[in-house]
C-alpha cells in the first residue's frame, strides 16, 4: 500500500491506543496467573499484583495430579474436537440450502429456525426429554442438544451471501449440482468464517458444564474439566451453604479461583494461533474473476 | 455484497408453474442436507417448546401443561401479576435501560477495534494484540468481580487509594460500586472491556473478505486513511454488522444472569437488579415455574418484534436481512 | 355321615389357613421385617467428584437397611450445588427419590399444591409403633411441626438440629493484652475497645496501620451483627410478637432493632467499621483473608466460625499469619434492657424430609428414617473406623483424624450430615459432651466448648406455633431478603443525619413488597386460633 507522510503520525496514534488495550486486557490476566501461582498468606494481605509472591504450585498439583482430572483433561480435548467438527458439518449442511432464495419452503423453515433462538421453555422440559430419550448420564447429552448454533448458522449463512453469485451460476452451468459446488466452490472461500466459527462452538464446550452439571450425576468419567473445577471451587467457597451447614471444606479456594482461568484459557491460547492462518485476506477472492 | 438474481428456471418465468421433475433435479439434494437440521430443531427445539404453554397454566412441573388447568383470567394470571409487581416493573425498566446502554456503548466497540487492529502495520504486533484482546471473554463473570472490587472499591480499591493519596483528602472517594449512576457505568464499562476483544473476531474474519484491489484503488484516489476506511472498509463490514445488529435487537429484553448476578451488591440493587435476577428469586428459589414462563415468553415475544422491524428497515436501506 | 364330616372341616380348616395366609401375604411385614425384598430411592447429596453412594457409609446403610427390614436401599444422586434444579428436574420426570428432603419448607408447601407430596399424617399415625428411633431423636415436636391444624395434612419431618447454638461476639484477645484492655463485659466497654484498636493501629499492627479494622461485617447485617441487635429488643417481648414479626429471621422487624443498626450506624461514621462490607457478596473470601491476615480486631458470626476448616480456619492461620498468641475469642458484652446476654437461638429445626407422590413404599420409607435416626446407625456415621476416622480419648471422647480428601472414609459434609439425613449435630450417646470440643480439627478444644457455652448463654429460643401455612409467604423468600440487605446497608452506610430517613424508606420500601401482607396474614392467623397479640 502507499502511504503518505500523514498516516505516519496516524499509525502512531494507532500503536498507541493498541498499548493501551493490550495493558487493560493483559494486566489483569496477569494478576490472575500471579496469583493462581503465590502462596496463601501473600493472598490474603492483597500483595498480590503481577508477579507470584511464594511459589505455590498446590492448585495445579491438586488439578494435574490427579489421574482422574487428567484423564477428564484428555475426555475434554476430545470431546471438545468431536463436537466442533460436528458442530461445524451441521452449521454448513443447515446455513448453505438456505442460501437459495427460491428453495420452496426455505423462507418458512428460515423463520421457524430463528424462532427456536429467541422462544425456549427453560431446563426442566429440555431435561425430561433428555430423560425420555435416554440420554442422561450419557455423552450424548454434552453432544447433541447443542450441536447446532441458530446464530452460528446465520453467521455462515450470511458469510455464504458475501460469495458472489456469478461463481455459483458458473458451476452450474458446468454441470455441478449443489453439493458439488458446495465443496468446491463454497467451503474453500470460507475458511475464515469456518475457522471463526470453530473457534466459538470450541470454546463453548471446553469451557461449558451448566448441561454436565444437571444432566450427569454419577458418571464423573464424563465430566468436562470444568464441572470438576466448579465443584471443587464450591466446596471451599460457597459462603451460603457454609452459613446453612457449619462448614465448607479447607481448601486452596483463592489459588483454585485463579487456577481455573488458566484451565480455561491457555488451551485455547494454543489453538488458536494455529487457526489464524485461516484468517487470511485476499488469496480467496482476488483468485476468482466473475 | 452482489445484488444479482438467482438464475431462474426459464420455464418456470413464461409458464409461472414449476416443474417438480426439473426442480428436484437441481434441488432435490438441498433438502437431503436439510434432513438432519430439521430432525435436530424438531427434536431438541420445538419438543421442548411446547412447554411454554406452562405459561398460561397453574403452576404445575409433574404434569404436562396440556394436562394441567388454565390458569385464572383466562390463562393470563402470570402476566397479569408480573406487571402488578413493582419489583417486576423495576426489574424491567432495569434491563431496558442496561441493554440500550450496552448497545450504544458496545456494539460499536468490536466494530472499531476490528478496524483499528486492520490499521496495523506490523503483522506480529497485530496477532499479538488480536490475543491479548481475546483473554478477558475467559474470565467468569465472577472473576472479574473481584478483580474489578480490587481496583475501584471504594476505600481499599487501588484506584481509590490513589485518588486518596493524589488529593491529600482521606474522604475522598470515587463511587465506581457504590452508588447507582456510577455503578451502571461500571458495569457498562466492565463488560465491554469483557466481551469486545472477543466480538472483533467475526469482523476480522469478514475484513478478509474486501478485495485488497479496492484499498489500492483508493489509495491511487489520492484517499487517506479515514476516507479510506469511511468508503471501503465499512461498507465490505456492513453486511456483518447489519446481521450481528438484527440478532442482537432481538435479545433487547433478554438479560444475562451472570455479570448482573456478580457484579451486583446490596447498596445498588435498586439499578442492578433485572429480568433475570427478578425471575431467579421469584421465578426459581421461589418455585414459581408458571411466572418464570411467562415472563420469557414476553422478553422472546417483544425480542421478536424487535427482530422483525429491524429486519424490515435493513431490508428497506437495501441489505438482505435475516428473515 | 362321619367321613364327609371330617371332609368338610378339613376343607374348611384349608380354607381358614388360605384366607389367613393370603392375608398374611398382602401385609408381607412379619415380625418387624418384609418377607419380601422392597425397593426405595434415598435421595443422597453429591458434593465434589467423589462418588457418595459407592463410600462404605453408604455399604453401611444399605446392608443395614436389608439386614434389619429386607429393603433394598438405592442412592439417588443429586448435587449440592443444584440441589433446587435437580429436585425439580426430578420430580417433573416423576423420579425423585422416595425418601427426600430440602432446606425451604416453602418449596414442599409449593409441590404440596402440584399434589406432588404424600400426606405423612395417617402414615405416621399408623405405624408410629415401628419407628421407635425416629421418635426418640426427632420427638414429637419436631414430627408434627408442620401439620396443618385445619386441613391435619403434615407434608414434612423436620429433622433435628442438635446444636442451635448462633451467633456469637468474638474479639483479638492479644490485642486487648497489648494495649493492657480487660474483657469487654457490656457494650460501652467493648466499643470504647474498638475506639483503642482504632487509635492505636501502628502499635497493633505497625507498617500495616492503615490497613486496621476495629471491627468487620458481612453484608448481610442482621445475621452478623445479631448480637447487637437483639440486645435492643426488650427483653419481656412475648412469643406472639416474635412470632408475627419473626418471618425475617434476622430480627429486624422487631421493636429496638432499629437502634442496634444506629449504633453501627454511628461506629460505622466513627471509623469503626469495615468501610466497604457491603461491596462483597457471600462467596467473596476478603472479609475471611483480612480476618486470617490480622487486619481485624472484632467481629460476630456463627459461633464457631474461628475453629472451623482445619487448617485453613481462621485461628489457625491468625497462629501463622501473626503469632502464636494471636487468636479470636468469643465474649460475651451486650446486655439488653434486663441486664441479660440476650442471644435468640434457632429452633431446633433443621432439614425437612418429605415423600414424594410416587411414593409406593411408604413402610419401607418411614423404616428407613427409623434405621437412620437409631443411635447406632448415627454413631457409625459420625464417627467412622477406629484408628482411621476417629480414636478414643482416655474419658471416651471420640477424637476426630484428619483424613485426605481422597480417603473413602473421608467425611464430605459437617458430621456427615449427607447420610444422617435426620440428625444435624453431634448424637454420640453419652459422649456427645465430651466429644464436642473434638469435633472440630485444629481447633482449641477449651476455646471451643467456651464459644458454644457464650453462645448459649441466656440463650432464648422463639415458640412455635401450630399454625396454618402463611401463604403470603409463599413466593418472596428471596426478593425480601435481596430488598432487606438493600435496606440494612444503605442504612447503615449513610450519614448520622441521614440514618433514620433512609431507614424508614428502606423499611416502608420493605413493608410494601411483602412485609406488611405476611406480617397481617400472621396476625390474622395467630388470633383466629386463640392466642392474644396485642400491639
Amino acid at each position: 500500500m502507499i502511504k503518505s507522510k500523514s498516516t505516519k503520525a496516524g499509525d502512531i496514534i494507532i500503536m498507541i491506543i493498541c498499548l493501551f488495550l493490550i495493558f487493560i486486557c493483559l494486566v489483569p490476566l496477569l494478576n490472575v496467573l500471579a496469583r493462581s501461582l503465590s502462596s496463601t498468606q501473600y493472598l490474603i494481605r492483597n500483595e498480590v499484583l503481577l508477579w507470584p509472591k511464594g511459589w505455590n504450585l498446590d492448585a495445579y498439583a491438586t488439578v494435574l495430579g490427579k489421574e482422574k482430572y487428567v484423564h477428564s483433561l484428555w475426555y475434554t480435548a476430545l470431546l471438545t474436537i468431536g463436537c466442533t467438527l460436528l458442530s461445524l458439518f451441521m452449521t454448513v449442511i443447515c446455513a448453505y440450502p438456505l442460501t437459495y432464495d427460491n428453495l420452496k419452503g426455505g423462507k418458512v423453515l428460515n423463520v421457524l429456525i430463528i424462532f427456536t433462538m429467541y422462544f425456549s421453555a427453560g431446563t426442566i422440559p429440555h431435561y425430561l426429554l433428555l430423560n425420555n430419550l435416554g440420554m442422561l448420564e450419557t455423552v450424548w447429552c454434552l453432544v447433541l442438544p447443542g450441536c447446532l448454533s441458530v446464530y452460528n448458522m446465520i453467521i455462515m449463512r450470511s458469510s455464504f451471501f458475501g460469495i458472489p453469485m456469478s461463481l455459483r451460476e458458473a458451476a452450474e452451468i458446468d454441470g455441478a449440482g449443489p453439493i458439488r459446488t458446495l465443496v468446491r466452490i463454497y467451503l474453500p472461500l470460507s475458511k475464515p468464517v469456518l475457522a471463526t466459527l470453530a473457534l466459538f462452538y470450541a470454546v463453548g464446550r471446553w469451557n461449558g458444564f451448566s448441561d454436565a452439571l444437571l444432566y450427569l450425576k454419577k458418571r464423573d468419567d464424563l465430566y468436562p474439566i470444568q464441572l470438576y473445577l466448579y465443584n471443587i471451587l464450591q466446596n471451599s467457597t460457597s459462603g451460603e451453604v457454609a452459613a446453612q451447614e457449619g462448614f465448607s471444606t479447607p481448601g486452596l479456594s483463592e489459588t483454585l479461583k485463579m487456577a481455573t482461568v488458566m484451565f480455561a484459557t491457555v488451551p485455547i491460547l494454543i489453538v488458536y494461533p494455529w487457526l489464524q492462518r485461516y484468517f487470511v485476506a485476499g488469496v480467496t477472492i482476488g483468485a476468482v474473476k466473475g | 455484497m452482489s445484488q444479482v438474481k438467482q438464475p431462474s428456471l426459464s420455464r418456470e418465468i413464461r409458464t409461472g408453474k414449476t416443474n417438480w421433475k426439473n426442480y428436484m433435479q437441481r434441488y432435490g439434494t438441498l433438502y437431503l442436507l436439510l434432513i438432519l437440521p430439521i430432525i435436530f430443531f424438531a427434536l431438541f427445539r420445538y419438543t421442548p417448546m411446547a412447554y411454554i404453554l406452562m405459561a398460561f397454566k397453574k403452576n404445575n412441573i409433574i404434569k404436562p401443561p396440556w394436562l394441567v388447568d388454565w390458569a385464572k383470567n383466562n390463562g393470563f394470571e402470570w402476566f397479569i401479576k408480573a406487571f402488578n409487581d413493582k419489583l417486576f416493573i423495576r426489574a424491567l425498566g432495569n434491563t431496558i435501560k442496561l441493554n440500550l446502554l450496552d448497545l450504544v456503548c458496545g456494539f460499536p466497540m468490536p466494530i472499531i477495534m476490528a478496524l483499528l487492529l486492520n490499521e496495523l502495520a506490523f503483522k506480529r504486533f497485530k496477532k499479538f494484540t488480536q490475543t491479548v484482546l481475546y483473554l478477558p471473554h475467559f474470565l467468569s463473570w465472577i472473576i472479574v468481580s473481584s478483580l474489578a472490587l480490587r481496583l475501584l472499591a471504594d476505600n481499599d480499591g487501588l484506584i481509590n487509594i490513589l485518588y486518596k493519596r493524589m488529593s491529600g483528602n482521606p474522604e475522598a472517594v470515587i463511587p465506581f460500586l457504590s452508588e447507582e449512576n456510577w455503578w451502571v457505568g461500571s458495569y457498562i464499562f466492565l463488560g465491554i472491556w469483557k466481551e469486545a476483544g472477543w466480538g472483533t473476531i467475526i469482523y476480522l474474519a469478514a475484513l478478509t473478505s474486501i478485495s485488497p484491489e479496492l484499498y489500492e484503488a483508493a489509495a491511487v484516489d489520492g484517499a487517506g486513511r479515514f476516507r479510506r476506511i469511511w468508503h471501503v472498509t465499512l461498507p465490505g463490514l456492513r453486511p456483518t454488522i447489519v446481521v450481528l445488529l438484527i440478532m442482537r435487537l432481538g435479545s433487547i429484553l433478554g438479560s444475562e444472569f451472570d455479570r448482573p448476578l456478580a457484579l451486583s451488591n446490596s447498596l445498588v440493587s435498586n439499578v442492578s437488579t433485572v429480568i433475570s435476577i427478578y425471575v431467579y428469586q421469584k421465578g426459581i428459589k421461589g418455585g414459581q415455574f408458571s411466572l418464570s414462563t411467562a415472563v420469557g415468553l414476553f422478553q422472546n415475544f417483544v425480542g421478536v418484534l424487535f427482530l422483525f422491524g429491524a429486519n424490515k428497515l435493513a431490508k428497506h436501506f437495501g441489505e438482505r436481512g435475516i428473515v | 355321615m362321619k367321613r364327609i364330616l371330617a371332609l368338610v372341616l378339613t376343607l374348611a380348616l384349608i380354607a381358614t389357613l388360605g384366607i389367613t395366609s393370603a392375608f398374611a401375604a398382602d401385609d408381607g411385614f412379619v415380625d418387624g421385617k418384609f418377607t419380601e425384598p422392597h425397593k426405595i430411592t434415598v435421595e443422597l447429596f453429591k458434593r465434589g467428584d467423589n462418588d457418595t453412594s459407592l463410600t462404605p457409609y453408604a455399604e453401611y446403610i444399605k446392608q443395614g437397611m436389608l439386614e434389619k427390614y429386607n429393603v433394598e436401599v438405592e442412592f439417588v444422586i443429586v448435587g449440592r450445588w443444584s440441589e433446587v434444579d435437580d429436585l425439580n428436574n426430578l420430580l417433573a420426570a416423576q423420579n425423585a427419590a422416595d425418601v427426600s428432603y430440602t432446606y425451604s419448607y416453602a418449596t414442599i408447601l409449593n409441590y404440596a399444591e402440584m399434589d406432588a407430596v404424600l400426606d405423612l399424617a395417617p402414615l405416621v399415625e399408623q405405624y408410629k409403633d415401628l419407628l421407635p428411633n425416629l421418635f426418640t431423636l426427632l420427638g414429637e415436636a419436631n414430627i408434627y411441626w408442620d401439620k396443618d391444624p385445619e386441613t391435619g395434612k403434615l407434608w414434612a419431618l423436620e429433622t433435628k438440629l442438635e446444636n442451635n447454638a448462633r451467633i456469637n461476639t468474638f474479639i483479638r484477645k492479644d490485642w486487648l493484652d497489648k494495649l493492657g484492655l480487660a474483657m469487654p463485659t457490656n457494650k460501652a466497654e467493648f466499643e470504647a475497645c474498638l475506639v483503642a484498636f482504632r487509635d492505636n493501629a501502628e502499635t497493633l499492627l505497625g507498617a500495616d496501620a492503615d490497613k486496621m479494622i476495629p471491627y468487620t461485617t458481612s453484608d448481610d447485617i442482621g445475621w452478623r451483627n445479631n448480637n447487637i441487635c437483639v440486645s435492643f429488643i426488650p427483653d419481656a417481648i412475648t412469643d406472639e410478637e416474635l412470632y408475627v414479626m419473626g418471618y425475617d429471621d434476622r430480627q429486624q422487624l422487631l421493636p429496638g432493632a432499629k437502634e442496634g443498626l444506629r449504633l453501627l450506624n454511628k461506629w460505622y461514621n466513627d471509623g469503626l467499621v469495615w468501610k466497604d462490607f457491603a461491596l462483597y457478596g457471600s462467596g467473596d473470601t476478603t472479609e475471611d483473608d483480612n480476618l486470617k491476615a490480622g487486619f481485624v480486631g472484632a467481629f460476630q458470626h456463627n459461633y464457631d466460625y474461628v475453629f472451623r476448616n482445619d487448617k485453613d480456619g481462621i485461628n489457625y492461620q491468625l497462629k501463622e499469619n501473626v503469632g502464636p498468641d494471636a487468636a479470636f475469642v468469643a465474649v460475651d458484652c451486650f446486655e439488653n434492657d434486663a441486664g441479660k446476654l440476650r442471644k435468640y437461638l434457632g429452633s431446633t429445626v433443621d432439614r425437612k424430609v418429605f415423600f414424594p407422590a410416587t411414593n409406593t413404599e411408604p413402610l419401607a420409607s418411614l423404616l428407613y428414617l427409623d434405621f437412620i435416626s437409631s443411635p447406632e446407625t448415627i454413631l457409625f456415621l459420625q464417627t467412622g473406623k477406629e484408628g482411621v476416622s476417629f480414636e478414643r480419648a482416655e474419658n471416651g471422647a471420640y477424637v476426630k483424624l484428619p483424613l485426605e480428601a481422597t480417603d473413602e472414609w473421608y467425611f464430605n459434609s459437617p458430621n456427615n450430615i449427607d447420610y444422617t439425613m435426620t440428625c444435624n449435630g453431634l448424637y454420640l450417646g453419652e459422649y456427645t459432651d465430651v466429644s464436642f470440643g473434638y469435633s472440630m480439627s485444629g481447633a482449641d478444644p477449651a476455646l471451643l466448648e467456651q464459644a458454644y457455652a457464650i453462645a448459649m448463654n441466656d440463650g432464648r429460643v422463639p415458640g412455635h406455633f401450630a399454625l396454618p401455612a402463611i401463604t403470603a409467604e409463599a413466593d418472596v423468600g428471596e426478593t425480601l431478603t435481596a430488598e432487606r440487605k438493600t435496606w440494612l446497608n444503605k442504612a447503615v452506610t449513610a450519614s448520622v443525619e441521614e440514618f433514620d430517613k433512609v431507614y424508614d424508606e428502606g423499611l416502608a420500601n420493605y413493608l410494601s413488597i411483602g412485609g406488611q401482607a405476611i406480617i397481617d396474614e400472621r396476625i390474622e392467623k395467630l388470633t383466629a386460633a386463640g392466642y392474644t397479640y396485642n400491639k
